[in-house]
């Protein structure tokens, strides 16, 4: 059993940063039946409890795989589950491989999960691209001819004729609901459950569509009776939580900045960011705010920055591709020292990659785009819950410090939902920085208003057009104290050390969350990671391995001073989702953590899967006590 | 509108030290914008001037007002953005034919599309001036510059037809020597509620030889009412292969894009302190 190297005194005030978050590693073993089973009283049949669901359908796209899953995930979040999600789509609209999983837990978590109980699938591929996920005992549902029910190797395969049974019932389009009814008669959810979403869903399209889609429902229970009695188990029903919510990283980033009093946003569309921009497009009009889509990401960022100069609380959102495209009007906001947030929502690059996959490849550039010296911010949820909250801060710090704010999200977070707790609106204020008022302004009687006044924290108190007596001058030129043009050394000097000083001592509220930070090894990651790197660590630990986790949410300016104490001498194994690890590039950077650090990555465009990450810790930790045997 | 203790005079709208070459065109320009915003009575505190980068892109520099000195070619992204965020002032944004045809040519079409309240004065001297005189989008055919030095192939851009046949809602064209006429156009497009292209005739006397202030005198037509339609505009720029002087459509019917949007804007009034509670749960049913 590996040995702790040196157990470090973990400093108490940083004990508000640790996760109080629960670990559900025994959802990883298989489900435990309830002492000795329980009655099923509506099938006369004895069943087993569940512990928790993974749920998974495939089809091609085009066929309702979304909307399927989503109805699922919801009646299962009403049920008082925990549910986590995840989408997998290809660059078009119809037609190709798409699959989408539905997580159900007793306790929360930020991760999918890695397998699957029942498999629904409405294509040739959904099986052999998923076989390798079903848990021992699982079973398959497939659309095809005439109806069989085989025992394979493994799982119970079930096709039946989905679409000629809907057909049947007059309302082809059904299918899907009749292969969620086989899921409810399976795990004995009980019916009202999805008539209500039915109700919900269909309100619009009128009695016999709500009846039609009712009884394909009832249809898969009785399918489920008929044919698969011998499967049958229970997810008991939980206690419901009011004080939960279901969404997506995009919802939530939305969510937080119209909270926060975001009144304008303009962007280009592209996927995973879009959405944003489109609930954002619904809610901002109505407290007379405003979404532009305009006409390319350069002008996505250069309107925001110029609504921001003129008072609006400004932000655009992009991905990959288009962070690029802004990097000149970065460099914009840094010098002129104007407000904005940007949000990339990454996926698979370089360049146009792969479009609707997963990675969190755009780190380097974010920490280093647009050219010249100048103070930024980068911020990384690592949940849903506090993709809320960040874009809250970044809006915030933005105003505060005058500079561009990155919020970093990735496809993985922003496109897929989480049961979330409820928002604190107590967490986050809103406040906007020095903006200079007219009195302020007409005391200091200056014709050419100082707009870049040199000041100890670096600030300097900003106008907004249309204050009488702070006409001033704002520049992407190198300038003087009033905002003109001036490159003599003194100007630019005293300029380009005022922007520098403003971010000293930044702190984010959670900059980083930690558990088990005294372990012998930490394994560190940041966005969705954090869910399958979550539940490997408590894996891990179950297996006596000394491992902690820390999830980093501010990586600009770079908590060092936290992070030394935390990670140097330490065995550091960064789990991240691109080729080179450039996460740990930029913690190798500023900490003295070469010699015990290493990377686990993946860059095929997929999410981690717990147990990939548990395999390979184990060998990394392996070598590094070879490494330490070796040095001693 | 105007808060301002009294009425402003050319002296409130004096900027900074002006490094302009001596005879360049742009001075004209300048004095017009100014004398065109004391004739209407508007102080300095209730103008945003955006610029791009170039000779021409210094008129933030050179004359007090909320100014933003901003990227090559992103003025006018930049200026409605502000005009987005201040919609009770006047926007007017300055920069060269490099600046807003060239580097800027796609934010152009879409401006002139959009129809905000912005008034965008292009100063076109036919050159890249600041950069030390390369062939523009608007320099003629077969001109010899650094860096067509066996002579332009590429046609010049006729932004005055494109803007009239993309909708534009007032199409004008100035000389800068002419500062008389120039400040009477510039009132009318500041004036205008939409979008107003100025285009401005401006020589370059360092690196162009010939579009000159004698070839513009001995050239240009002057247009004394705008034309009642866009064909009949764009076919009298036509004919006279772009060397016209005065308002050339005006489209006072299409509304601006902020009256358009058909609600009233309030993107700067911003509550600090806690957020809104109810709005919060209010919200939140969509996620439950
Ligand atoms: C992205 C970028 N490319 C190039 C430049 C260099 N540059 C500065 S001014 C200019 C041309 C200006 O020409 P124009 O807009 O016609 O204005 P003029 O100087 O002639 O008045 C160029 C190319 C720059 N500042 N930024």
């Amino acid at each position: 059993m590996p040995q702790p190297a040196e157990r470090k005194n973990f400093p108490k005030e940083m004990l508000q940063y640790r996760s109080r978050f629960p670990i559900l590693s025994h959802i990883h073993k298989p489900p435990v039946p309830a002492r000795g089973g329980r009655k099923n009283t509506r099938g006369g049949v004895k069943s087993m409890e569940l512990a928790a669901l993974e749920w998974k359908v495939g089809g091609q796209q085009g066929e309702g795989i979304d909307s399927t899953g989503e109805v699922l995930a919801r009646t299962l979040f009403r049920y008082g589950y925990y549910v986590t999600t995840y989408r997998q789509f290809e660059s078009r609209i119809k037609g190709g491989h798409t699959d989408f999983k539905v997580r159900a837990t007793p306790a929360p978590t930020h991760f999918h999960g890695d397998k699957v109980d029942i498999l629904v699938g409405f294509d040739d591929e959904t099986l052999p691209v998923h076989r390798p996920e079903l848990k021992p005992g699982a079973v398959v549902i497939l659309e095809g001819d005439g109806i069989k029910v085989t025992e394979e190797d493994g799982y119970t395969l079930a096709v039946f004729p989905l679409k000629a049974i809907a057909t049947e019932l007059g309302n082809p389009l059904a299918k899907n609901m009749i292969a969620l009814g086989i899921t409810g008669g399976l795990i004995s959810l009980p019916r009202e459950a999805f008539y209500h979403f039915i109700e919900e869903q269909f309100k619009r399209k009128g009695a016999d569509v709500i009846a039609s889609n009712k009884r394909a429902v009832d249809r898969g229970y009785e399918l489920a009776q008929e044919h698969l009695a011998h499967k049958v188990k229970t997810l008991p029903p939980r206690d419901i939580d009011p004080n939960r919510l279901y969404l997506s990283g995009n919802e939530a980033i939305a969510f937080g900045a119209y909270m926060a009093g975001l009144t304008f946003l303009s962007a280009y569309p592209i996927t995973p960011a879009s959405e944003i921009m489109e609930w954002l497009a619904a809610k901002l009009p109505k407290r007379g705010g405003a979404v532009m889509q305009v006409e390319d990401e350069i002008a996505g960022i250069t309107f925001a920055i110029g609504a921001s100069f003129a008072g609006a609380r400004a932000m655009t959102t992009s991905s990959g591709p288009g962070i690029a495209l802004k990097t000149e009007a970065i460099a914009l906001a840094g010098e002129s020292e104007t407000p904005v947030v940007v949000v990339d929502v990454q996926r698979a690059g370089p360049s146009t990659g792969m479009p609707t996959r997963h990675e969190q490849g755009d780190l380097n550039h974010l920490l280093h785009a647009a050219h010249g010296d100048f103070p930024r911010i980068v911020l990384y949820p690592s949940s849903v819950e506090d993709a809320f909250y960040l874009a809250a801060e970044a809006l915030n710090l933005a105003e505060i410090y005058q500079t561009v704010v990155f919020l970093v999200s990735d496809l993985g977070l922003g496109m897929n939902k989480q049961t979330t707790p409820r928002f604190d609106p107590r967490r986050v204020e809103i406040r906007r920085g020095k903006i200079v008022s007219e009195e302020e302004a007409r005391a200091l009687g200056e014709f050419f208003f100082k707009r870049y006044r040199i000041t100890e924290d670096g600030i300097s108190p900003r106008p907004l057009p249309g204050n009488p007596y702070a006409v001033a001058l704002t520049s992407s030129n190198e300038h003087r104290e009033d905002g003109h043009i001036d490159e003599t050394i003194e100007a630019r000097n005293a300029q380009m050390e005022k922007r520098m000083r403003k971010l000293r001592g930044l702190r984010i509220r959670n900059p980083f969350y930690v558990d088990h930070p005294d372990a012998a090894t930490l394994l560190v990651a940041v966005g969705s990671a954090r869910g399958p790197v979550e539940e490997a660590a408590a894996a891990l630990r179950e297996e006596g391995y000394d491992v902690g986790t820390l999830f980093l949410q501010q990586l600009a300016p770079l908590p060092v001073e936290e992070l030394r104490t935390l990670l140097v001498g330490r065995h550091v194994i960064t789990v991240e989702h691109n080729y080179t690890g450039q996460l740990l590039g930029w913690l190798r950077r500023h900490l003295p953590i070469h010699e015990h650090s290493t990377t686990i990555t993946q860059y095929d465009g997929r999410p981690f899967f717990a147990e990939r990450i548990v395999r390979e810790a184990k060998e990394r930790i392996a070598d590094e006590h070879r490494a330490e045997r070796a040095h001693a | 509108m105007s808060i301002a203790p009294s009425a402003p005079t050319l002296k409130d709208y004096r900027g900074d030290v002006n490094t302009w070459c001596p005879g360049c065109g742009h001075f004209g320009v300048l004095a017009a914008l100014q004398r065109a915003l004391v004739n209407l009575k508007i102080s300095p505190h209730e103008v945003i001037t955006v610029s791009g980068i170039g000779c021409s892109s210094k008129v933030p520099e050179y004359m007090r007002s909320y100014g933003f000195h901003s990227l090559h070619g992103r003025a006018l992204p930049v200026a409605q953005g502000a005009k987005m965020g201040a919609k009770d002032l006047h926007v007017i944004v300055t920069g060269g034919d490099g600046d807003g045809y060239g580097i800027g040519g796609n934010h152009f079409l879409h401006a002139v599309r959009r129809n905000m309240d912005v008034t965008y004065i292009v100063m076109d001297n036919g050159l890249y001036s600041l950069t030390k005189g390369q062939t523009s989008p608007t320099s003629p055919l077969g001109f010899v510059t650094r860096t067509t030095v066996y002579g332009n192939k590429e046609r010049p851009l006729d932004a005055l037809s494109v803007a009239i046949a993309a909708g534009g809602t007032f199409v004008a064209q100035g000389f800068s020597s002419d500062v008389k006429r120039l400040t009477e156009i510039l009132e009318r497009a500041i004036q205008h509620r939409g979008f107003a292209l100025v285009n401005v005739l401006s020589p370059c006397v360092t690196y162009n030889k010939v579009l000159t202030y004698d070839y513009y005198k001995e050239h240009l037509v002057t247009v004394e009412e705008p034309f009642p339609t866009r064909e009949e505009a764009i076919r009298f720029v036509k004919e006279h292969r772009g060397l016209v002087h005065g308002i050339l459509f005006v489209d006072p019917e299409t509304p601006d894009y902020q009256t358009a949007l058909g609600y009233e804007l309030r993107t700067r009034e911003i509550d600090e302190g806690p957020m809104d509670e109810a709005l919060l749960r209010e919200l939140e049913e969509e996620f439950r």
